[in-house]
């Protein structure tokens, strides 16, 4: 079959023109905003060269955010895998009322995040919320707590509660690259006599691992860039321990009336990202070449 | 040729007059941030009777939230789709000035004055650089609310001083309550009952008259060890706590006492609604001070449009606004929350005349007293800095309070800590 490269890209050409339209330039003027000194939106700016970027990157709150979004990225794909993969695995099996399960499952998926955050604050509030109460009744603590009242509680509620939201979309994805694994496999392996461990770390571990590295890519990209959720939960608090760098970016913005040190400090985290999902997409490729 | 005249006359004459019937009316947009649908609905009401009784104006209202409009009204002026009326804080009105988009106002607030009597506290903090730049519309004073049964069966009277306070929520905590419920999110709501502590102490001014800052003072300390103290008597989770969480822990008695604008609504619907039982009073001062202050601002309206005919339009709205037959129906929209910055608003009919309101007349009254002797951070000195706007959105002196409470940092270092950041903020 022939290749028809110029037919291919007028084909292409919409969605890249809808994409440069809706992306390209945003990050152009993002770009052209962080050489400048523009204060509140709607106000005029001066050309003042890289001073944004040295200033950004001479301060510690910037790296502070900057460790707070790692930790951030990390503990949720920690969580957010560990219940994905257990989650996926259950509903890979056969069992009566297997396909509400799936639908069950995702729904935690599809809640509205204000709903969430909503539902969260009161469970976890000391005025009426339930978390508490359980928590006294089974003897974990002897008095309510706080949540949201440390700098850790806090950082460790706020990963829970984006991972339960989060994880039925990874165990999804990570159940649709199970039931690619064919079964044939486990019935051999079943027959040489493997235990339920050894067919799990021989075949479907090994077998989930480009899934898993998709997923990887994704799930940092996406969870890097949340802002609603933690908004408003804490609105980056207590005392900035939850403040990542989306939620710099829009202090920095809509609240220091900074326009120009916002937009340097989101290109500097487009920067980041671009350059993970560079070298990701390039270890990812190599690894496949060596299989 | 003169029956030509004459109809050429005619045929302009009728032109014109068909013209004037069918004028377009002028429209006006007007962004207010009363988002709860009884407060939307009440507005609607007041504006459908406007619109009815001057066909030639339409006002159509857009609700907007506090916590978007910052970010959003300075894009829209920018990008050209700004409202026409836009409500404002004192520190917002600084926002929108420093981008050119508010219009004075001083000939419209001259005459409601010589109308209605402003309540001076009201109107002050919208008046620098030599004009008036909003429309007080209503005023709002933190109060220190609890209940006179639990103060009774405590053997408690109402605290006037920090140290009577202090006992007070010692008494009370106990049994699954908390002696007082106090915010440390860096959030608003913190702002202001912060600022609370320091009016008390002597420690209103955060500026000096040369514009730096100069909140870092043994005032300034002692009124935040003062509400840091208070605060271990609160309950765990309110270094996260928004208005809403109190105004709950209140209702639920899960906290002895709060300090609110008002829990009047919240009272009445959702706790006991006993208007005997329910205590307010001035926010307690320092032992060393003689009287009790509070913060209090009024909400604004701003004219923000650059086309005379609306702002001709936009001045004919708020008069009709502010009389007194419409305005405190006006007031009502949240019975019990919104105060009259007006003198004969304050004994208007239409503001009293409201169930709620009559219900809880002694409270309202109460409150009235406790707004007159109302402060505001950055709007004291009778100088207004435009950094105070950036001061108030970043939350500065809720930030400060968390370096205590959730850091654990001693008064006077955070304290310092705040002076410095806020020095920064006024130095950009």
């Amino acid at each position: 079959m022939k290749k028809n490269t110029g037919l291919a890209f007028v084909f292409v050409a919409p969605a890249l023109l809808f994409l440069l339209a809706v992306l390209g330039w945003p990050l152009v003027q993002a770009v052209i905003f962080s050489f400048q000194d523009i204060g509140i939106i709607g106000s005029k700016g001066h050309f003042v060269g890289f001073a944004n970027y040295a200033e950004v990157l001479g301060r510690a709150h910037f790296w502070a955010a900057l460790g707070r979004s790692v930790v951030w990225v990390i503990g949720n794909a920690v969580v957010q895998t560990v219940l994905a993969l257990g989650t996926a695995l259950i509903l890979n099996q056969k069992f009566p009322g297997l396909r509400v399960a799936r639908v069950w499952v995702i729904l935690t998926w599809i809640v509205p995040t204000v709903v969430v955050v909503i539902i969260w604050r009161w469970l976890l509030s000391t005025s009426g919320g339930m978390i508490n109460p359980l928590l006294m009744e089974a003897g974990i603590i002897s008095r309510p707590i706080g949540f949201f009242a440390t700098r850790r509680s806090a950082m460790i509620a706020l990963i829970l509660i984006n991972s339960w939201r989060w994880f039925p979309f990874t165990a999804l994805m990570i159940l649709a690259g199970l039931t690619r694994i064919p079964g044939d496999l486990y019935e051999a392996a079943r027959i040489d006599g493997a235990s339920a461990t050894r067919r799990f770390t021989r075949i479907t571990w090994p077998l989930l691992q480009p899934t898993l590295v998709v997923l990887g890519i994704i799930g940092t990209l996406l969870s890097f860039n949340v802002f609603d959720v933690i908004w408003l939960m804490t609105a980056g608090g207590p005392s900035q321990a939850t403040e990542t760098l989306p939620v710099l970016i829009y202090e920095t913005a809509f609240k220091g009336y900074r326009l120009s040190g916002a937009a340097t400090i989101s290109v500097l985290t487009s920067i980041i990202l671009m350059s993970f999902a560079v070298l990701a997409t390039r270890a990812m490729t190599a690894s496949e070449a060596n299989r | 040729m003169t029956a030509f005249r004459f109809v050429a006359a005619a045929g302009l004459a009728l032109t014109l007059l068909t013209g004037a019937a069918y004028a377009e009316p002028v429209t006006l947009t007007w962004w207010q941030m009363e988002q709860p649908p009884q407060r939307v609905k009440r507005i609607q009401e007041l504006l459908d009777e406007f619109n009815k009784a001057h066909p030639d104006i339409q006002v159509k209202q857009e609700p907007q939230s506090w916590g978007d409009v910052y970010a959003k009204a300075p894009a829209a002026f920018a990008a050209g789709n700004g409202p026409d009326l836009l409500n404002s804080i004192p520190d917002f009105t600084t926002v929108i000035k420093k981008i050119g988009a508010v219009v004075p106002v001083d000939d419209l607030v001259k005459d409601l004055d010589t109308k209605h009597h402003f309540i001076k506290a009201t109107l002050a903090p919208y008046q620098y650089d030599g004009h008036t730049w909003a429309v007080p519309a209503y005023n709002m004073a933190i109060s220190m609310w609890y209940r006179k049964s639990a103060f009774k069966e405590a053997g408690l009277s109402v605290p006037k001083t920090w140290s009577e306070w202090k006992a007070a929520a010692q008494k009370l905590s106990g049994s699954g309550r908390y002696g007082i419920g106090l915010p440390a999110n860096k959030q608003l709501y913190t702002d202001q009952t912060v600022y609370s502590f320091m009016v008390n102490d002597g420690a209103a001014d955060i500026y000096k008259d040369d514009g730096s800052i100069a909140f870092d003072n043994p005032k300034t300390v002692a009124a935040y060890q003062a509400y840091a103290d208070l605060q271990k008597l609160s309950p765990p989770d309110s270094p996260s706590w928004t208005w809403g969480e109190a105004e709950a822990c209140f209702n639920s008695k899960s906290c002895g006492m709060v300090l609110q604008f008002t829990v009047i609504s919240s009272y009445n619907a959702q706790a006991e609604g006993d208007a005997a039982d329910l205590g307010v009073a001035a926010v307690p001062h320092a032992d060393d001070q003689s009287e009790s202050a509070t913060i209090s601002y009024s909400n604004g309206i701003m004219i923000t449009t650059k086309d005379a005919a609306k702002q001709k339009a936009a001045k004919v709205f708020l008069s009709w606004l502010l009389e007194p037959e419409h305005y405190g129906r006006f007031l009502n929209m949240e019975p019990g929350l919104f105060l009259p910055v007006t003198e004969d608003g304050a004994k208007a009919d239409s503001f009293w005349n409201d169930p709620v309101t009559t219900k809880y007349k002694s409270q309202v009254e109460t409150m009235i007293e406790n707004s007159k002797n109302g402060k505001l951070f950055g709007f004291t000195t009778g100088k207004v800095f435009p950094s105070i706007g950036a001061i108030s959105a970043q939350n500065v002196i809720a930030e400060t309070l968390q370096h205590i409470v959730v850091d654990g940092q001693s008064a006077a270092d955070a304290v310092k800590a705040g002076q410095a950041h806020m020095a920064e903020i006024a130095g950009k």
